[in-house]
C-alpha cells in the first residue's frame, strides 16, 4: 500500500511537470495584456480576465461549426474510401496488392508543403477553394492511407472462418465485407475515425493554403487571426486554445479505448 | 482470376482517390522542380525544361547541407526521446496505483491541442524576455537562454516542443502493447529470480519489438514531414539554424516576397525521396522479421 | 438477389471518390473567380472583417459599378503566392489590393494591367509613392495610402533618463542616449530583425541612413549599418527578440513602458498606454534617414474577358478616391496618397502631422532603378542581418555573401 502511494505521488509530479506548458496556456489566458510581458511572469493569474473567452465566444463560433463540419466530414470520406480498400488488401488479397499497400506507406509520408503546392493549382482551377468539402477532401489525403494501412492491419485479425462461413451461406462479397467484416473491425473503424477527426480538426497548413482567403474558415485560421502579422493577442490565442481543445478531449477520453487496441491489434498481427 | 477482380473493384475508390488527389499534385510538383521557372513564365506558361538544375542549384546552396543535417537530427533526437519517455511512462502507467487511470488519461491532452496551439503556447514559455522558461532559470540563477533567438538553441527548442507532442502517441501504443503480455510471463521471470530490470530488458522489451516497431515507423513519419511546429516558433531562423528540409521547401515556395516553385519542389521532392527510402526500409525489416 | 445490391451499393461507395469529379463540373461558374458574376477583390487586411468600414467601403464601390463583389482577405506574405497560381490558372481577382514592391513583379509577370489601357486615373496619388507602382515606364495601380517608420520614444522613461529627444540627430547622439537610458536602468530600443521582409523593411532606414545602396550590399556603410545594430545587442541596448520579433511582438514590448525607444510605423499611433512622442529616424551623419513607404496598391489584374477590366478599373478607382479613401486611411492609419486627403487627415488628428512630413521624404523600396530585382535582394539582405545579430556570421562576411547572392540571383 505504502508503494502504491509512492507511485500515485511521482505520477502526480510527472503528469504536473508533463502539463506544464497546458496549465501556462490556461494561466496565460487569464492574464490581461498589461500583465503579459511582466518578469517575471505571474505564476498564477493574479488579476484575471475573462476578456479573451469573451471575444472567443463572439468571434470563433462559427470557426468551430466549420472545423466541426470538415472533421466530421472528413471521418466519413476517409472511412468510406479506405474501409472497402482495407477489406480488399485484408481479405480479398488480390496480386499486386503488395505494390499498392507500399505505395499507401510512401503516400503516407509525403509531407503535406508539397501536397499543398500541388492541390492548390488545382482547387483554384475548378473553384474548390474555401468550400467545406474542399477542405475535407483535402484533410483526408492526410488520413486515408493511415487508415487503410491500420484498417488492413486490424480486418486481418477477423478469423477467416467467419468469412468462409457466411460465403458458405451465400454472401456476395460486398455483403460479406458489409455484414460480416465490417461489424468485426469496429475498433479499428473508431480509431482511424478518430484520427481522421483529430488531423481535420488541428490541420492548419492546407486550410492556410486553401482557404485562408473567404469567410469560410476553421478554428485554426480563426487562431491564427490572432497570432497573424497584425496583432498578437494571447489570451485571445490561448483562450480559443483552450476552447479548441475541449471537444478533441472528450472525443479522445470516449475512444482512447479503441485507439489503443486498434493500433497495437495492428502492430501485433504484422 | 475472379477473387483478383472483386479485390481490385473494391480497392478502385482508393486508386482513383489515389491518383487524383496524390498522383495529380506530385506530377505537378516533378514538373516544377524540373522547369526553370521566372514569375512570368509561371504565370504565363512557357518554362524551359532544364531537368535536374533546380536540384544542382539546391544542392549547391549552403543552406542544403544545413536543412539535411537539421531534419536528421531533428527527427533522430525527437524519435529517441518520445519513444524512451513514453516507453518509461508507459511502464510506470502498467502497474496499478491510485489515480493511475486518470493520470495517463491527462497525459494524453497535449496531442489533442492543434499543432498551431502547442507551437504558439512553446514560443511563449520559451520567449527570451518574457517567457517562464528563461524566469524560473534567473530565480535559480542560471543566466536565460536566447531559446529561440540563438543559433545556438533554435533547433533544440523546436525538438523539446515536438518531443512533448509526440509522448502521448508513443505512451498510448506502447501502454497498449505492454497490456497485451499477459502476466505469465513477468511472474515466471519472477519465479526465475530475476529483478524488474533484468525482466524488462530480457522479456518485455523484446516481446514489445512489433509495436516499437510499427510505433517508431508511424513517429519517422510525421517527424520528418513536421512543419507547423517550426514555422511558428522559429521560422526555421535565425538565419537558417533550425531549419529542415519541410520549412526550408515552405519558404523557399511560400515563405518570400517571390516564390521559387521550382527549387522549392525540387526540395519537397528530395523529402518524398528519403521517405521513400525509409518505407523500403521498412518494408525489408518487417520481411526479415517475418522470415525469422 | 445478390448482384443487384451489390453494384448498387458499390455505386455509393465510389460516390466518395467521384465527389470531385461531379464537383468539378458543377462548381466552375459558381465559386467566385472571374468566371462567375460576382467580382473578386482581395485584399491583405485579414484583420478586418465581414462588419467593418472597409468591406462597407468595397461593396459600396461594386454597387457604384453595378456589380457584386466578394472580398477575400489574405495575410500579406500568403498573398503575392495566392495571386501568382491563381493567375496561372487563368482565375486572377479583379481587383487586387496589393504591397508596393510586389507590384513591379507582378507587373513583369503579366499579372497587372497597366493603368493606361484600364483607364483608371491615378493622377491624384504624390509621385514619390507612384514610383513603386510603375515598372518599365507605365504605372500599374493607385496606392491606397502609404505608412513609413520612425522612432517612437517613451516620454517618462527619457525625461527620467534625462534625454531631450529633440537632441536625438544622428547615431553617436542617438547611442549616447541608449547609453543614458540603460544606465538608468530602463531598457533601450526595440525593433524588428525577423527573417522576413519585414526586417528588411526595418532596416533600410539605417542602411540607408549610412549612406547605403541596395545595388552593392557589402559596401563599407552597409557593414556601418549592420554593425549600429549588432552593437546594440551587444551593449544590452537591444534585446537579443529582436532576431524572431515582428513589428508587432516589437511593439508589444514598447508597450510594457520599459524601453526607451521602438522603431515602428504609422499604423500603431495612438495604441501605447503611457504618452509618447515621435521623432524621424536618424542619419549616421546627422539628419533624417530616408525610411522606406510600406503600404498596399490597388491594381487591376488582366482578364480574359477584357470587358471586365474597365469596371474593375472602376471599383478600383472609387476605392482609391478621394471621398472614399479617407475613411480607409483613418481605420487603417495609413497616410493617404493624396494631398488634399491628407490635409484632413491632419486636420482630423494633428498627431499625424510628423508622419506625413515622413512619408512625404520617404523613399520605395522598388526605386532606384531595382524593380523587380527587389526581392531577390531583400532576402539576402534580411538573411545577412540575421547572421550577423545572431552572431553567426561578422557583419562584413555576412554582407559579402548577400550581395554575392543577391548578384546571382535573376
Amino acid at each position: 500500500m505504502t508503494r502504491s502511494w509512492w507511485r500515485t505521488a511521482v505520477g502526480v509530479l510527472l503528469t504536473a511537470v508533463m502539463l506544464f506548458p497546458v496549465y501556462w496556456m490556461v494561466n496565460v489566458s487569464l492574464t490581461p495584456a498589461s500583465r503579459m510581458r511582466k518578469s517575471p511572469p505571474d505564476l498564477f493569474p493574479v488579476d484575471p480576465t475573462f476578456e479573451g473567452y469573451a471575444r472567443v465566444l463572439d468571434e470563433q463560433l462559427p470557426y468551430f461549426g466549420t472545423s466541426l463540419l470538415v472533421g466530421l466530414g472528413t471521418v466519413v470520406l476517409t472511412l468510406a474510401l479506405a474501409a472497402p480498400a482495407a477489406y480488399a488488401l485484408a481479405k480479398l488479397r488480390p496480386r499486386g496488392r503488395g505494390s499498392l499497400m507500399f505505395v499507401l506507406l510512401v503516400a503516407q509520408m509525403i509531407p503535406g508543403i508539397v501536397m499543398a503546392l500541388g492541390l492548390y493549382g488545382m482547387f483554384v482551377r475548378f473553384g474548390m477553394t474555401n468550400t467545406v468539402w474542399g477542405l475535407v477532401l483535402a484533410d483526408s489525403t492526410i488520413a486515408v492511407p493511415f487508415a487503410v494501412l491500420i484498417l488492413t492491419s486490424f480486418l486481418s485479425a477477423v478469423p477467416d472462418e467467419i468469412v468462409q462461413a457466411a460465403r458458405i451461406d451465400g454472401a456476395g462479397p460486398f455483403r460479406v465485407f458489409w455484414s460480416v467484416v465490417l461489424p468485426a473491425g469496429r475498433n479499428g473503424l473508431v480509431t482511424s475515425g478518430l484520427f481522421a477527426f483529430l488531423w481535420a480538426w488541428s490541420d492548419f497548413l492546407f486550410a492556410t493554403t486553401l482557404d485562408s482567403g473567404g469567410a469560410l474558415k476553421p478554428l485554426t485560421l480563426g487562431i491564427y487571426r490572432y497570432i497573424g502579422n497584425n496583432n498578437q493577442e494571447w489570451n485571445a490565442i490561448m483562450a480559443t486554445a483552450v476552447v479548441a481543445s475541449v471537444p478533441a478531449t472528450v472525443l479522445l477520453v470516449l475512444a482512447q479505448r479503441f485507439v489503443a487496441a486498434g493500433i497495437t491489434a495492428g502492430a501485433v498481427k504484422d | 482470376m475472379r477473387k483478383n477482380l472483386v479485390g481490385w473493384a473494391f480497392l478502385s475508390p482508393i486508386v482513383a482517390y489515389l491518383l487524383l488527389f496524390y498522383a495529380y499534385p506530385l506530377v505537378t510538383t516533378v514538373d516544377l522542380s524540373i522547369r526553370d521557372y521566372t514569375v512570368r513564365s509561371f504565370v504565363r506558361g512557357g518554362a524551359p525544361l532544364t531537368g535536374f538544375e533546380n536540384y544542382l542549384t539546391v544542392f549547391a546552396d549552403p543552406t542544403f547541407r544545413t536543412a539535411l543535417l537539421n531534419t536528421v537530427l531533428f527527427t533522430v533526437v525527437s524519435l529517441v526521446f518520445q519513444y524512451g519517455i513514453g516507453l518509461a511512462m508507459a511502464v510506470f502507467f502498467s502497474r496499478h496505483f491510485r489515480l493511475s487511470a486518470t493520470l495517463r488519461a491527462l497525459f494524453l491532452v497535449p496531442w489533442l491541442l492543434p499543432l498551431i496551439v502547442s507551437a504558439s503556447t512553446w514560443a511563449w514559455l520559451l520567449n527570451s524576455e518574457a517567457g517562464v522558461v528563461n524566469a524560473v532559470l534567473r530565480f535559480v540563477g542560471v543566466d536565460g537562454v536566447h531559446w529561440l533567438t540563438s543559433p545556438d538553441w533554435s533547433l533544440v527548442s523546436v525538438t523539446i516542443a515536438n518531443i512533448w507532442i509526440g509522448i502521448p502517441f508513443n505512451l498510448v501504443v506502447l501502454y497498449s502493447g505492454l497490456r497485451d503480455i499477459p502476466a505469465e510471463v513477468h511472474e515466471a521471470s519472477a519465479l526465475d529470480g530475476a529483478n524488474s530490470w533484468q525482466s524488462f530488458r530480457h522479456v518485455t522489451f523484446p516481446l514489445l519489438r512489433a509495436v516499437s516497431t510499427v510505433t517508431l515507423l508511424l513517429g519517422l513519419v510525421y517527424t520528418l514531414k513536421v512543419f507547423d511546429i517550426i514555422w511558428i516558433m522559429t521560422r526555421g531562423g535565425p538565419s537558417g539554424s533550425s531549419t529542415t528540409l519541410a520549412t526550408w521547401s515552405y519558404e523557399l515556395g511560400f515563405g518570400n516576397a517571390l516564390p521559387r516553385f521550382g527549387p522549392s519542389a525540387a526540395v519537397g521532392n528530395v523529402l518524398i525521396l528519403i521517405a521513400l527510402v525509409a518505407g523500403l526500409v521498412y518494408v525489408r525489416a518487417q520481411r526479415k522479421q517475418e522470415a525469422s | 438477389m445478390n448482384s443487384a445490391p451489390i453494384t448498387h451499393r458499390f455505386a455509393v461507395a465510389l460516390v466518395a471518390a467521384g465527389l470531385a469529379l461531379s464537383a468539378c463540373s458543377s462548381s466552375t461558374g459558381d465559386a467566385g473567380g472571374p468566371a462567375g458574376g460576382k467580382f473578386a477583390v482581395w485584399d491583405p487586411y485579414p484583420q478586418f472583417d465581414g462588419g467593418s468600414e472597409w468591406v462597407k467601403v468595397i461593396e459600396d464601390c461594386g454597387r457604384q459599378a453595378g456589380v457584386e463583389v466578394e472580398r477575400q482577405a489574405y495575410d500579406t506574405s500568403d498573398l503575392t503566392n495566392k495571386v501568382l497560381l491563381a493567375a496561372q490558372q487563368g482565375v486572377a481577382p479583379n481587383v487586387l489590393v496589393v504591397d508596393n514592391p510586389v507590384v513591379s513583379t507582378l507587373a513583369e509577370a503579366g499579372v497587372l494591367k497597366a493603368n493606361q489601357d484600364t483607364g483608371l486615373d491615378a493622377s491624384q496619388a504624390s509621385t514619390n509613392l507612384m514610383a513603386a507602382a510603375e515598372s518599365e515606364g507605365k504605372a500599374y495601380g493607385v496606392p491606397i495610402g502609404a505608412n513609413t517608420l520612425a522612432l517612437y520614444y517613451n516620454k517618462a522613461v527619457l525625461t527620467a533618463a534625462g534625454v531631450d529627444p529633440a537632441s536625438i540627430t544622428d547615431w553617436a547622439a542617438l547611442d549616447a542616449a541608449l547609453a543614458k537610458v540603460v544606465a538608468a536602468g530602463k531598457k533601450g530600443i526595440t525593433f524588428s530583425a525577423i527573417g522576413t521582409e519585414e526586417g528588411t523593411f526595418q532596416f533600410l532606414p539605417w542602411f540607408w541612413g549610412a549612406g547605403a545602396q541596395l545595388t552593392d550590399l557589402s559596401s563599407a556603410q552597409a557593414v556601418a549599418a549592420v554593425e549600429l545594430w549588432k552593437s546594440w545587442l551587444d551593449k544590452g541596448y537591444a534585446p537579443n527578440s529582436v532576431i524572431g520579433n515582428t513589428q508587432t511582438t516589437s511593439w508589444q514590448e514598447f508597450a510594457t513602458g520599459e524601453y526607451a525607444f521602438a522603431e515602428n510605423g504609422t499604423w500603431q499611433l495612438g495604441k501605447a498606454g503611457f504618452e509618447y512622442g515621435v521623432i524621424p529616424i536618424p542619419s549616421r551623419a546627422g539628419g533624417v534617414a530616408p525610411a522606406p513607404t510600406g503600404g498596399e496598391v490597388v491594381t487591376v489584374p488582366a482578364q480574359d474577358d477584357t470587358g471586365r477590366e474597365a469596371t474593375a478599373a472602376k471599383i478600383a478607382g472609387c476605392l482609391t478616391g478621394a471621398d472614399t479613401v479617407l475613411a480607409t486611411d483613418t481605420a487603417l492609419t495609413y497616410v493617404s496618397a493624396v494631398e488634399s486627403v491628407r490635409e484632413r487627415q491632419v486636420a482630423a488628428n494633428p498627431e499625424l502631422a510628423v508622419w506625413v512630413d515622413a512619408v512625404k521624404s520617404a523613399k520605395g523600396r522598388t526605386g532606384d532603378g531595382l524593380g523587380t530585382r527587389y526581392p531577390r535582394i531583400s532576402q539576402p539582405l534580411w538573411t545577412a542581418v540575421q547572421a550577423a545579430l545572431t552572431g553567426s556570421k561578422a557583419p562584413a562576411d555576412a554582407l559579402k555573401d548577400a550581395q554575392a547572392a543577391a548578384a546571382t540571383a535573376k
